[in-house]
C-alpha cells in the first residue's frame, strides 16, 4: 500500500514487540483519514481499469519530467502503469503513462485531469485534488473488458 | 430584583456564555489536526513517499467469520472489533512500508510514454 522510498531497516522487534501502525508515525504528512482516501482512490481506480495507478509525492529535482519518467520505469509493470508525481515544493505535477496505458489514456485526457488537480492544489487541497484526478483518469480509461469488446 | 441581580442575569451570564464559546473555539489545543496543512508556495521538506494500490490477489487475509462486513472492509480485512484479532492490522507484514531496493533495475525502454504536466 505504502512505499517509503528511503526507509531504514533498523527494526529489531519480534512479532510480539514490533511497533504497530499507530506507534510508527512514519507518515506525518497526511492524516489517517487522508491516507485512507488516497488508498481507496488508488486501489479502486486500479481495480476498475486494470491499470496500475501510483502516486509519488516529493521533490522531482531540476528536470521534473525526466525524474518522473525514471520513477515510472522503476515501478512495477511500467507499460500498464500510470504515475502521478506531485512535487508540492516546486508546484509541479507530472503524469506519466506507460505505452499500453497511454492507448487508453490519451495525453489530452491526462491534461484535463491535471488541470482539475492543479486547481485543487492551488487552493491547498492536495488529497482532494489527487482523488478527483484519479477519478477522472479512471473514468476516462474505463473497464478493460468493455474496452476489449469494442 | 436588585441591581446586582439584574446585572448578573442580563450582563454577566450572557457574557459568560460568549466567553465559553470563544474559549472552546480559539484556545490552543482545541483543534488537533494530524498531518500538515499544505499552502501553495511553501517549501516541501518531507521525505518523498510513493503510494501504490493494494495488490488485487494478495489480501491480508480472506474475509471470514470474525471479519466485519462493512462496505469496503474487504479491502483491508479488518477484524470486527478492536482487540478481538491477533493484532495483525492492515499495516502488518508485507503491506507495511517497504523500501524500494537501491539496486533497482535500470529503466527498461518500454516504448513511448505519454502523460501531461501541470504547474500551479
Amino acid at each position: 500500500m505504502t512505499r517509503v522510498l528511503h526507509a531504514e531497516p533498523h527494526d529489531t522487534g519480534t512479532v510480539d514487540t514490533a511497533p504497530n501502525r499507530a506507534d510508527e508515525g512514519y507518515d506525518t504528512v497526511f492524516s489517517y483519514r487522508e491516507l485512507a482516501r488516497l488508498d481507496e482512490a488508488l486501489t479502486m481506480s486500479s481495480r476498475e481499469t486494470g491499470l496500475r495507478f501510483t502516486l509519488y509525492i516529493g521533490d522531482l529535482g531540476k528536470q521534473t519530467r525526466l525524474r518522473a519518467e525514471e520513477l515510472h520505469a522503476r515501478g512495477g509493470d511500467p507499460a500498464n502503469s500510470v504515475l502521478l508525481a506531485v512535487s508540492p515544493g516546486q508546484r509541479v505535477i507530472e503524469v506519466v503513462t506507460g505505452p499500453s496505458a497511454a492507448r487508453r489514456l490519451p495525453d489530452r485526457a491526462c491534461a484535463l485531469a491535471v488541470l482539475s488537480m492543479t486547481n485543487s492544489f492551488a487552493s491547498g487541497d492536495l488529497v482532494g485534488g489527487v482523488v478527483n484526478g484519479l477519478r477522472q483518469l479512471s473514468d476516462q480509461a474505463g473497464h478493460p473488458r468493455l474496452a476489449r469488446d469494442h | 430584583m436588585t441591581v446586582v441581580e439584574t446585572l448578573l442575569v442580563f450582563l454577566v451570564a450572557p457574557l459568560a456564555v460568549y466567553v465559553l464559546l470563544w474559549a472552546l473555539t480559539y484556545l490552543p489545543g482545541g483543534r488537533k489536526r494530524q498531518g500538515v496543512q499544505y499552502k501553495p508556495g511553501q517549501s516541501w521538506d518531507h521525505e518523498p513517499v510513493w503510494y501504490e494500490p493494494q495488490p488485487a490477489n494478495a489480501p491480508t487475509h480472506a474475509a471470514g467469520e470474525g471479519d466485519t462486513q462493512a462496505v469496503g472492509s474487504s479491502l483491508y480485512g479488518e477484524t470486527a472489533a478492536i482487540g478481538s484479532g491477533d493484532g495483525a492490522g492492515p499495516g502488518h507484514g508485507s503491506h507495511g512500508a517497504t523500501a524500494i531496493t537501491a539496486g533497482a533495475p535500470t529503466p527498461a525502454n518500454v516504448g513511448p510514454l505519454g502523460g501531461a504536466r501541470g504547474t500551479w
